[in-house]
This record gives structure tokens, C-alpha cells and sequence, in this order.
């Protein structure tokens, strides 16, 4: 079952925004003419995704793309103008004001890029803060923000306040803060991209061994292809609102949907990203070119699933190609030709 | 990432050419050497020379447009000065031996008046000639950035320009003719015009010259009769009072007549100075309003039913005085005041009921400050400055303390106080809930906002006329007063406060399931205790201020007694006192900075 599901979902932001809605289902208007005639913002266009249990699932796109806002329906800060969105199948659009709170508070955790930490409560009782919302009592709030604290590798530091922390130490606590109530579901709004490129590595790394451990399902939004690429094991590419592609790294970097997701790509190392199966040719065709070459002797084997880097070290230590194998039969043949072509992400023919 | 982000090619047409539509030839060059800074300071525009008010019209340059306007009608009053003394000059100048300092006097304001008018004319145009360019070149600069500033040659602005120059320049220049209109001149005008808006339908005359005829034919019937009695000798009783009768109505008419010849001979020159250049003239003449008064009497049907304490509203009507006529101002003023009068009336119960919870707070705060022994007092204000405001604070309140003490004005002092902390505690209770409020809703923010302004800048002696009308004269209504004074910045900053709390960091709190309440209580409060605290602070100091101005309408305290030196023309005791209550506001003042810094620290 997805934990996340979005079907359809549209925003249109304004005073007529229904009226928008109407029109944009009738007449199938543009973005430009909604605008205009209707002096109102479309802000997401018919998404839809989902999100399965424990996946990291990376939203994309540049400022403006709509991606913050899309990630405010899930829990429902942002209301949609049309569309359905079900957080472990509930229709959280259906839901009453108590049941959402409670939903809000016990199964979503969200991280700000600007933190939003409370300045005026220490780091233990910010981290506390949703456990005080459900009405907890001190003792166990206290107890589960210092073990948040120690899961961010923050320990000992519950009495600061906020102001008294550097960037990434505040970020930190924002995910501790987002972790401290146990929620399922993990909302990163762009969590690092205020932070150094250092920094924000670093928590990268440990974020990824924190969700390796935690398996929370978490929907994480940045503007960096390459934190995307690092992060997600799906990614969505949003442009002006709209979803145009959905896919892991590789087949969004292999096999772009259009051209500005093509032109997005085109600067991203394809070293460990593309496999040898997205490159290889098939033994037939390279019998077709080569002749009968006898592939029997000292050529360097390799999976399907091993990366270009793999490859790159396997064919410099060897005149002969590369054999991919899958259960002990050859199923593909990668020369250096193709091997080069493939690096600078040409056909795979 | 190259591509992904794509620009809006600006493709707006900003050349000189659509910017000046007409005589391109000229402003193109000129414009390129105001930029090169080669424009000589002699170069004259020749259209903005000649008349450069049209010129800035058409070509929509405001400001210039105005300050010519300005120049040259100042320059049109001087030379206007000239011609309205120099005949006066020359009067005078008959007889110059007797009339010798006259015509020293004018001849100086001619002199004076004509090298004004001179310099003015020829500098001013000179200065707007060579101006004009440097000015229009800046118009086009801002022009480029925003299409909306007007640009081009229009007629339309033209025309209004003219108009305005039409409507300000001849009435002035001709004021500036005219010597000082006569005082009562005007008023005698109006008169005069009042009584012939009465009498001619009572004659049913057609015009002033029949109304006129009529009024002698009367006056000379009656003059026929009244002589005719004269001559009786002997006259009955009632011979005598029609006598004297008549004698009366004679005068009388005899002296609308004169009104009536008055209004027949007043020149059309009259008419039109009193309508335009003198006071702004009098539009209507309202009958009064009934002249009511209401008053709560013993209810004398419950009594005898057996209620003790019934009482009813009545209302004694006055007559009004007969032909009495007043402006629209003294009309609504009347009308207020018999408003308030029943107000008053009506709801004696609401309005005592509330001067009485304001008496009682008063006196237990009153009690609470001047029966706690001086030297608690004085420890509890020395404690409270150490432990928040540091050792400057404190020895500055220590000497404070010790002014009080040593002028004897440590009781006074104390009432000044409760009356303070009354005041304050409704204005926290009153508004802080408004101020949540105002932040909360922006209709609501609307409505209030203005209304604070006025409340802020209303001359607060005006509101204690009406404060004395509900409450009387005693101490609560003098904390009404300084409630109504003092409360704005308490609402405005509590406003501020929760409006200045961060989008998102209300947007995390809501991520994470508050309520609205949480989030008012948990969040938005907190996060605005500054500003709250700046808003206390600030109430309580216009509180303290408000203490002499209470003082008139009975607030005991260090304020009543400047104002009793104000009427003494005691200079030292309304110093000292003054002083005192400085010194007051300031050691509350300190004290409460340090607390809000104490708590802007966490």
C-alpha cells in the first residue's frame, strides 16, 4: 500500500480560483489565460504520485516550480483546488479539524529550509513541541526529545536555545524535532539548501544512514538535481507546477521526457548512475559488426546492474570488451566504444 | 542548467523620440548633453521661458508646473502691491508735509514691492527657462523604468493646467488689489439678505423695489395713525398702548427698511469679495434643535405600586427663542449635547454602576499603595530595579525616591501611582484582547486602526468634557479619560507583535497539529512579549502623562497639584511637581526596561 498518494490534485491560487477550475476543466485553459482572465495563479497542475513505504521520494524543480506547494497538500497546510490526497489511504481532505491535528501531530513530520524553530523555547522543548501539541506530559516529552537528540548526534545540547546553535546544528534539531512524535511519514522542505556545501553533505550522509535504519517514507524537496540524485530513490521533476517526469536517477538521466528535463541533466556525471544494461549491445549485433570473435577467452565479465564506473576499471585493465553476464550467460557486450559514448550519454546502440 | 531558466526579453520602446513626441530635433541633443553634463546653466528652453506653467503642463511635468505657477502669481501679488499703493502714494503725497510718514511708509512698500515683483518675474523665469530641460531629462529617466509616468504632449493635461492656473492665479492677483475688507461688512450682508428673504413673501412683493414701496406705504399708515392718536389729548388706556404700539412697530419696520435699502444699494463688487476673498462665507442657517432636557424623577404610578426605587426618564421641553438662527456647527454641538443629556439620562444605572466598579478598584489600589508603609514600598522598588536594571537604575531610583521624600510629596506621589496602575490594568485587559484581535482579523483591523488614530490624536481635553457629562466630575472619570489616551499603543503593539511572528514559523506550528489556540498561546503570545512590552511600557508612560490634564476634571495626585499652581501662577510648586512626575515615569520606565530585557534575553 502507498503511505502518500496524490491523484489529480490541482491549486489555483486566487479569489475566482474555483471559477478557474471550472473553466480549466471545460475548456482546457492555459496557465497564461487563467491568468488573465481570472486574474488568478495556477500553483500545481494536476499532480499525481505515490509514495510507497520507506522510499525516499525526491520532488524537484527550480524556485517557483510549485514544489513547496505541492508538498504542503500532504498534510493539508495547503488546501487543493481539486483532487484527492490519502496519507495511508485516508482522504485527508475528508478529514475533521481534530482528526487532522491528530494526524498532523502523530503521523507526518515536516522539515523547513528555514528551520522554524521557536526562538524562545530551548532545543528540547522545540524538539518537544508536537508531543506538547498532543498534550504529553513533560517527563515523557523530555525523554523522547533527548533520544531524538542523540538519533541527530545532537546530545547534550537539549538545554540550548536556537539562536545558540550554527545552521546545520539548528537543522538538526529540526529533524529532531520532526522525528521526536515517531511520525511515518517525513516531509523535508528543502532542508539543506540553506545550509554550506560541507554541511549540507554531511547531513546528507547522515540522513541517508538514518533513513537506511529508520525506513520512514519521506518525501523530500530540493531545487539540486544532485541532491535529488543523491537522496531519492524516486524523483519527480516539476516546471511550472506540473509533474513532467517520474523515475529513479538513472532513468531520468538515461532517458529524459523532454528537453528540459534533458537540459537539466545534461551536466550530471553518468559514472554511477547508468548501468551496463543501459549501454551494452546485445551479442548479436556485435557479431553483426565484429565477425565471429572469440569472447571466450580473458574478457572481464560484469552484471547488468554494475555502473559505469565498474566498467571503466574493468575495460582499462584489458585490450578485449566487456562481458555482461546475468546467471552465468552473456547477455550483453560493452566495447570501449560504447563505453566512451555512453559516459557522455549518447545512444546505447 | 543553461536554458532551464528563461528571461522576458525587454522589448519596451523607451527612445527619446516615443517619449517626447514632439520636437524631437531639439530635446534629443539637449537630453544628450544634459547626460555629458555640457548643458550651460544660460541655455534657456524657450516654451518653458515664456510660459512655462503651460509648457510643464503639456508635457506633464508637475512639479515644475506648480512652482512656476507659484513664482509667477507671487510675482503678480508684488507688482499687484505696486498699483494697490501707488494711488495711495500719491494721495498722500498731496499734503506730504502733514501726511509725512505715510508717504514714507508707502513709497518704501512700493520701492520694495516693485524690485520683488521685478526680481521675481525675470530670476524666477530665467531659473525655470534653464530648468525645464534638466528636469524633463530626469522625467525621461524615470519614464524608462515606468511607462506610467506621463510622457509626450497632451492637450487634455494642458487644459487642465490652464484650468488650474484660471482658477488659482486671477482670484489671487485680485485679492492682492483689495485692501482689507471692512469686518462687519460681510456679516451686515447677510443680515441684510435675511431680512428680505423674510419679508418679501410676507409682502408678497415681487422684487426689493416693490418690497420697498410697500414697506414706506406701511410705514406711513402707521406713522398716520400713531400721529393721529399723538394728537388726542386725554387718550384712554387702551389709546395709550396702541400708541405706544405703533410707535414700536414703526421702529421696528423702520429698521428693516434700512436692512432692505441696504441690501438694494450693496454693489456687486461687495458681493463677490464677500463670497470669494474673504472668510469662507456662511452656508446655512438652521432653526436650533428643540432645546430638551432630561431628567430622572422619582416614578411616581410604581411608587404607589409599591417599587421605592422607580424612577423615569422625563423631558422638559424650553421654548425655543423666537427668530433665533444658528450655523451648522452650533446646531450639531446642540444636538450632541442633547444626546449625551439623555444618554445619560437613560442609562444613569450603566454609567454609575461603571463609575462605581472604577471607584472601588481605585480605592483598593489607593489603599494597597499609600498604607503600605513607605519603606516597602521603597525596598520594593529598589529590589525590582536591582534585580532587572542594574546599579545605575538603582541608585537612580533611589534618588528619585529621595526627591519625593525630602519635598513631601511621597502620599501625592502614591495616589499618582494607583491612578497609573488602574488605568494601566484596563488598558492591558481592554487591550491586549483587541490587539489579538486586530491581528487576527483584517476587516476588523480596518475598522480599527483609524478609529485608534483619532483616539490618539483627539486634543484629550476634548473628550474630558463628554467624560464629565457620563461620569461627573470625580477620579473615574479621569481614568476613563487616560484609558482612552493610553490604551492605542497598547492594542497597536500587541497588533504588531503577533502580525511580526514569522509565516513560517506559524506554518511549522501548524505542520505539527496546533490549534489555533495552541498557536495563539504557544506561539504568537511568546514570540510578541517584546512588543507587548513595549506597549506597556508606552501606556503606562501616556498614562502618567495624562495626570496633570486628569487633574482638571478632579484626579487627585502629583497632577492636581500643577494644576492648581497653574492657577495660582505659582511657578516653583508647579516646577517641583512637574519634576515629581518625571521622575515617576521615569523610575517606571527604567524598572520595566530591564524586565523586557530580561525577558528579550531568553
Amino acid at each position: 500500500m502507498s503511505v502518500v498518494e496524490l491523484e489529480n490534485v490541482w491549486k489555483v491560487f486566487g479569489e475566482r480560483a474555483p471559477e478557474a477550475m471550472k473553466a480549466i476543466r471545460a475548456d482546457g485553459i492555459g496557465k497564461a489565460e487563467v491568468l488573465e482572465r481570472f486574474g488568478a495563479v495556477v500553483g500545481v497542475k494536476d499532480a499525481s504520485f505515490s509514495v510507497e513505504e520507506g522510499e525516499i521520494f525526491c520532488l524537484m524543480g527550480l524556485s517557483g516550480s510549485g514544489k513547496s506547494t505541492l508538498v504542503r497538500h500532504i498534510n493539508r497546510l495547503i488546501e487543493p483546488t481539486a483532487g484527492t490526497i490519502r496519507i495511508m489511504g485516508e482522504d485527508i481532505g475528508a478529514m475533521k479539524t481534530e482528526q487532522l491535528r491528530a494526524t498532523r501531530a502523530d503521523k507526518i513530520g515536516m522539515v523547513f529550509q528555514n528551520m522554524a524553530l521557536l526562538p524562545h523555547r530551548s532545543v528540547r522543548d522545540n524538539i518537544g513541541f508536537a508531543l506538547e501539541l498532543r498534550g504529553i506530559d513533560g517527563y515523557t516529552r523530555a525523554q523522547a526529545a533527548d533520544r531524538a537528540l542523540e538519533t541527530v548526534s545532537l546530545h547534550g545540547y537539549g538545554d540550548r536555545l536556537p539562536s545558540e546553535l550554527s545552521g546545520g546544528m539548528q537543522q538538526r534539531v529540526g529533524l529532531a524535532r520532526a522525528l521526536a512524535a515517531d511520525p511515518e511519514i517525513l516531509l523535508m522542505d528543502e532542508p539543506f539548501s540553506a545550509l554550506d556545501p560541507l554541511i549540507r553533505r554531511n547531513l546528507q550522509d547522515e540522513f541517508l544512514g538514518l533513513s537506511q535504519n529508520l525506513r520512514k517514507t519521506t518525501v523530500f524537496i530540493t531545487h539540486d538535481l544532485d541532491e535529488a540524485i543523491r537522496m531519492g530513490d524516486r524523483i519527480g521533476i516539476m516546471k511550472d507546477g506540473e509533474i513532467v517526469q517520474i523515475g529513479t536517477a538513472e532513468d531520468i538521466v538515461t532517458a529524459p521526457a523532454d528537453d528540459y528535463v534533458a537540459d537539466f541533466v545534461a551536466g550530471i556525471s553518468r559514472l554511477k548512475l547508468v548501468s551496463a544494461s543501459k549501454i551494452m549491445t546485445s551479442v548479436d549485433a556485435f557479431a553483426a559488426v565484429n565477425g565471429n570473435v572469440d569472447l571466450s577467452a580473458g574478457c572481464p565479465e560484469a552484471a547488468p546492474d554494475d555502473d559505469l564506473d565498474t566498467l571503466v576499471g574493468l575495460s582499462t585493465g584489458s585490450d578485449k570488451p566487456v562481458l555482461i553476464k546475468s546467471d552465468g550467460a552473456v547477455v550483453g557486450i560493452v566495447t570501449k566504444d560504447t563505453l566512451l559514448r555512453g559516459l557522455q550519454g549518447g545512444e546505447s546502440t | 542548467m543553461s536554458g532551464a531558466e528563461q528571461r522576458e526579453i525587454d522589448d519596451r520602446d523607451v527612445g527619446i523620440e516615443t517619449f517626447v513626441e514632439r520636437a524631437e530635433g531639439y530635446y534629443a541633443p539637449t537630453f544628450e548633453r544634459v547626460q555629458r553634463g555640457s548643458l550651460p546653466r544660460w541655455h534657456v528652453n524657450i516654451w518653458a521661458l515664456l510660459v512655462p506653467w503651460a509648457w510643464a503642463a503639456a508635457r506633464g511635468v508637475w512639479l515644475l508646473f506648480w512652482l512656476s505657477l507659484a513664482i509667477d502669481v507671487l510675482a503678480l501679488v508684488c507688482l499687484m502691491q505696486v498699483v494697490k499703493f501707488s494711488p495711495l502714494l500719491a494721495e498722500a503725497q498731496l499734503d506730504a508735509a502733514a501726511n509725512s510718514t505715510l508717504v514714507a511708509r508707502y513709497s518704501t512698500w512700493v520701492t520694495n514691492y516693485g524690485w520683488a515683483a521685478a526680481i521675481l518675474f525675470i530670476g524666477g523665469r530665467f531659473w525655470m527657462g534653464s530648468s525645464a530641460n534638466r528636469w524633463y531629462f530626469s522625467q525621461y529617466s524615470r519614464w524608462r523604468i515606468d511607462q506610467a509616468v506621463p510622457s509626450g504632449v497632451d492637450m487634455k493635461r494642458l487644459i487642465l493646467g490652464l484650468v488650474i492656473v484660471a482658477i488659482v492665479a486671477p482670484l489671487t492677483t485680485y485679492r492682492a488689489t483689495q485692501l482689507r475688507l471692512d469686518e462687519r461688512a460681510c456679516f451686515n450682508q447677510m443680515r441684510a439678505g435675511e431680512a428680505v428673504g423674510q419679508l418679501m413673501p410676507s409682502y408678497g412683493a415681487a422684487d426689493v423695489t416693490a418690497l420697498l414701496t410697500s414697506i414706506d406705504a406701511d410705514i406711513a399708515d402707521m406713522q398716520t395713525r400713531f400721529d393721529a392718536l399723538d394728537a388726542i389729548d386725554g387718550r384712554t388706556e387702551a389709546q395709550n398702548a396702541e400708541r405706544s404700539q405703533l410707535r414700536r412697530d414703526v421702529r421696528d419696520l423702520s429698521r428693516e427698511r434700512e436692512q432692505v435699502s441696504d441690501f438694494q444699494t450693496i454693489s456687486a463688487v461687495d458681493r463677490f469679495d464677500c463670497a470669494f476673498i474673504d472668510d469662507f462665507p456662511t452656508l446655512a442657517r438652521l432653526d436650533p434643535p428643540a432645546d430638551v432636557t432630561y431628567r430622572r424623577v422619582p416614578n411616581e404610578d410604581a411608587i404607589a405600586q409599591g417599587d421605592e426605587d422607580a424612577t423615569k426618564v422625563i423631558a422638559q421641553i424650553k421654548d425655543p427663542v423666537e427668530g433665533r438662527k444658528v450655523t451648522v456647527f452650533t446646531y450639531s454641538a446642540e444636538s450632541i449635547d442633547i444626546g449625551i443629556n439623555k444618554l445619560r439620562a437613560q442609562y444613569a444605572g450603566f454609567f454609575d454602576a461603571m463609575t462605581n466598579v472604577l471607584r472601588q478598584s481605585l480605592i483598593r489600589v489607593e489603599v494597597a499603595f499609600m498604607q503600605t508603609p513607605w519603606p516597602v514600598v521603597a525596598f520594593l522598588f529598589l529590589a525590582l530595579s536591582w534585580a532587572f536594571a542594574g546599579k545605575g537604575t538603582t541608585v537612580f531610583v533611589g534618588a528619585s525616591l529621595g526627591f519625593l521624600a525630602l519635598f513631601e510629596l511621597w502620599q501625592i506621589a502614591m495616589q499618582t501611582m494607583a491612578l497609573v496602575v488602574v488605568s494601566t490594568a484596563v488598558c492591558v485587559f481592554v487591550g491586549l484582547p483587541i490587539g489579538i484581535w486586530m491581528a487576527k482579523n483584517k476587516y476588523f483591523r480596518w475598522i480599527t486602526e483609524p478609529i485608534l488614530d483619532v483616539m490618539q490624536t483627539i486634543p484629550s481635553l476634548s473628550y474630558l468634557v463628554p467624560a464629565v457629562a457620563f461620569f461627573g466630575i470625580s477620579q473615574p472619570p479621569a481614568v476613563l479619560a487616560t484609558v482612552i489616551f493610553a490604551m492605542p499603543p497598547m492594542i497597536k503593539l500587541t497588533a504588531l507583535g503577533i502580525l511580526q511572528v514569522p509565516e513560517s514559523t506559524k506554518e511549522a506550528a501548524l505542520a505539527f497539529g496546533a490549534s489555533e489556540r495552541q498557536l495563539l498561546r504557544k506561539v504568537e503570545l511568546p514570540m510578541s512579549i517584546p512588543s507587548i512590552m513595549a506597549g506597556l511600557n508606552q501606556t503606562i508612560m501616556l498614562a502618567l502623562s495624562m495626570a496633570t490634564i486628569s487633574a482638571f476634571i478632579g484626579a487627585e495626585g502629583l497632577g492636581a497639584i500643577v494644576t492648581s499652581a497653574l492657577g495660582d501662577a505659582n511657578a516653583g510648586k508647579g516646577l517641583l511637581a512637574g519634576i515629581a512626575i518625571a521622575l515617576v515615569a521615569m523610575m517606571i520606565d527604567r524598572i520595566l526596561k530591564g524586565i523586557r530585557n530580561s525577558f528579550s534575553r531568553i
